[in-house]
């Protein structure tokens, strides 16, 4: 078998000129330091060069969709927390909303401006995660801890707002769970005025430095028509030139009250689709200033919740939402008793993973991990 | 759109119009003070450290601060709960079960068992206890070395600490307030939800007063039936009443229904 195999140095000689190296697939992940979750990235590598690439998800496929059928509403809402660890608070809205459509009600004015500060609370949470991902990925550890310290002041607001840090069971059917408590909106404006400060310090770190910005400029180009094709959504797609958020363009639950800018820049690189992110970041700042400020105008007793039927009329709804990582939606079907018949989540790393073939072809091997990390992986809500 | 708004993206693009005027700058890395800088920045945060108390906290014997309305493990209050079983009823992780124990005076009684280790702290047992027995602690340190361990029973709920202003009393708005133009008014989630009779399915098997925690039902003679016999039917003081829908669930006919008031 071996002497098969075995070349005569002749021919090789002859052959040199148009000689390839081996094409091999190289297995990265389920369990790889560039993997945040449990997903795997076949790459084919031609030398050091990617040539082909391919995503395999649902090694955390729980059956969540089907677990939701099992239960009445509100038990479904803890459930929604744990679809992302990072991104808890802006499930557990997006359900709310779905099932607010279904019942047909709309909720006091007070309780939508809590939502978008308590959104976009989790946005900053879940992109300072991304941006500690994307320094260890680049090799700069100083980046991830500066942005842990950073997070840390918002899962604080988080436990001053409803009692927890990460699973926050906050918003409920018909408004949220608690009113803000004393003090909040102080607490919130100076730990907002304080990170628009710490920021520029952790991008200084990033943008002066050539270890990050060489390694992220000018590679991984997505077209605009690409990225349309694909179906990515959120920060990467705005990134590729595609004008479009939600909050803006399609806005729900008073967004369309606040003024705020949604950034988009038309390179389409891995860099490109970092600034973006870091924009957004200031954004929220913005946004939660103003929302904060409309909530103080409703005054001490706005109503916050509203009481809602146990039981949803039988019929469809259906919302979607601006995740920090895209669009998400659900879908719920309900045939008229207290438990759903079927609800349906479209989680936007799901597809926005899809594209991981379009980033990471002709980038070296060694750029694979600091290419996909603008991705912002997280394995509960692909996986369901 | 007003180019002042975009903070970090003004710096390295120029955007004018909604539109992105020029590819975005980088500075040229070679040239630019490009180990300077980022080295600067941390020096500027050491010189703070430096002169800084330390804000780490030697753990296990001093602890951070935490708010009062810290969600840890649930807590009970051996003497309010009635044993209605709302809280098994609301548990999402179904971590809570009813179990027999001796009250003070000896008498067995049903009390909320928790287990621990499945709980999820999302604080629903005590948003829908309707007699404020179930609290929220904000106890978060509860490793132990085995399982059977981590069961709290009902009298290892009790939290020293528990206050009367622990409790989680979520209060909601009636829509029918706020039409009203009443919009402050807040009532607590069932108030005024009350169980209903359907006078034709019942059978007067006398299960739901033998279930209602509370003894809210009480069988009322309405008549004789063809054979002679006395007719019975539940009579329910609504006053008495906290709505835990224990009757709704073991009616054998389906006659009870909550009458949801909005």
């Amino acid at each position: 078998m071996m002497a098969d195999s075995i070349v005569p140095v002749k021919e090789i000689e002859e052959k040199a000129e148009k000689m390839d190296t081996d094409k091999m697939w190289v297995i990265m992940g389920p369990q790889h330091p560039f993997s945040h979750g449990l997903w795997t990235l076949k790459v084919k590598l031609d030398g050091e060069i990617v040539t082909d690439a391919e995503p395999i998800v649902g090694y955390l496929h729980r059956g969540w969709e089907k677990e939701t059928e099992n239960r009445t509403y509100p038990k479904i809402i803890p459930m929604a927390d744990r679809l992302c660890y990072a991104a808890s608070m802006t499930y557990t809205h997006l359900y709310c909303m779905t099932v607010e459509k279904a019942l047909g009600i709309d909720i006091p004015e007070k309780a939508k401006y809590i939502r978008i500060v308590a959104d976009e609370v989790c946005r900053i949470n879940s992109h300072l995660m991304w941006l500690a991902a994307v320094g260890t990925d680049l090799g700069n550890l100083t980046v991830f801890l500066w942005c842990m310290r950073e997070r840390e002041f918002f899962l604080d607001l988080n436990v001053k707002l409803c009692g927890a840090r990460m699973t926050t069971n906050y918003p409920r059917i018909g408004g949220v769970r608690n009113d803000t408590t004393e003090l909040f909106d102080r607490d919130i404006l100076r730990t907002v005025e304080r990170f628009e400060k710490a920021l520029w310090d952790i991008i200084y770190l990033i943008d002066d430095s050539s270890i990050f910005v060489s390694r992220m400029k000018g590679i991984s180009y997505i077209t605009r028509e690409q990225a349309a094709n694909i179906g990515l959504t959120g920060p990467a797609m705005r990134g590729c030139g595609v004008d479009f958020d939600l909050r803006r363009d399609d806005p729900y639950d008073n967004y369309d009250k606040i003024d705020f800018e949604v950034p988009v820049l038309q390179e389409g690189d891995s860099y490109a689709r970092y600034m973006i992110r870091v924009e957004e970041l200031f954004q929220s700042c913005e946004i939660i200033k103003q929302a904060v400020g409309k909530i103080k105008a409703l005054g001490k007793n706005a109503p916050y919740r509203l009481k809602v039927p146990s039981r949803v009329p039988a019929g469809t709804a259906y919302a979607k939402l601006e995740d920090p990582r895209g669009e998400s939606m659900m879908y719920l079907v309900s045939d008229g008793t207290d438990k759903p018949y079927r609800l349906k989540v479209r989680s936007p790393i799901f597809v926005n993973v899809s594209s991981a073939k379009l980033q990471s072809v002709g980038v070296r091997i060694a750029d694979v991990p600091a290419v996909l990390a603008q991705i912002d992986m997280c394995l509960g809500e692909t996986d369901r | 759109m007003d180019e002042s708004k975009l903070k970090y993206l003004n710096k390295y693009t120029k955007i004018e119009g909604g539109k992105q005027a020029k590819p975005y700058v980088t500075k040229n890395l070679a040239k630019s003070l490009w180990i300077v800088k980022p080295n600067w920045t941390v020096f500027k945060l050491f010189c703070k450290t430096v002169a800084r108390k330390p804000v780490t906290v030697l753990y296990p014997y001093e602890k951070e601060w935490i708010p009062e309305n810290y969600r840890g493990r649930p807590g009970l209050r051996f003497d309010r709960c009635v044993s209605c079983g709302m809280c098994v009823r609301m548990c999402p992780t179904s971590c809570i079960k009813l179990i027999e124990v001796p009250d003070d005076d000896g008498k067995p009684v049903m009390r909320p068992q928790v287990n621990v280790g499945r709980c999820a702290m999302c604080g629903y047992c005590a948003e829908y206890c309707p007699v404020d027995a179930m609290t929220v602690t904000p106890e978060y340190e509860l490793a132990e070395y085995t399982r059977y361990d981590l069961l709290y029973g009902p009298r290892r709920l009790h939290y020293e600490g528990t206050t009367p202003g622990m409790e989680v009393k979520l209060e909601v708005t009636l829509p029918s307030d706020i039409e009203s133009g009443n919009p402050e008014r807040r009532r607590p989630l069932f108030e005024i939800d009350r169980p209903e009779l359907t006078d034709s399915k019942c059978i007067g098997c006398k299960k739901c007063a033998k279930v209602c925690p509370v003894s809210a039902i009480e069988m009322v003679e309405k008549g004789v039936n063809d054979k002679g016999k006395p007719i019975l039917r539940p009579k329910i003081d609504t006053s008495k009443c906290i709505c835990c829908s224990n009757c709704v669930d073991d009616c054998p006919k389906s006659a009870l229904a909550i009458k949801e008031v909005l």
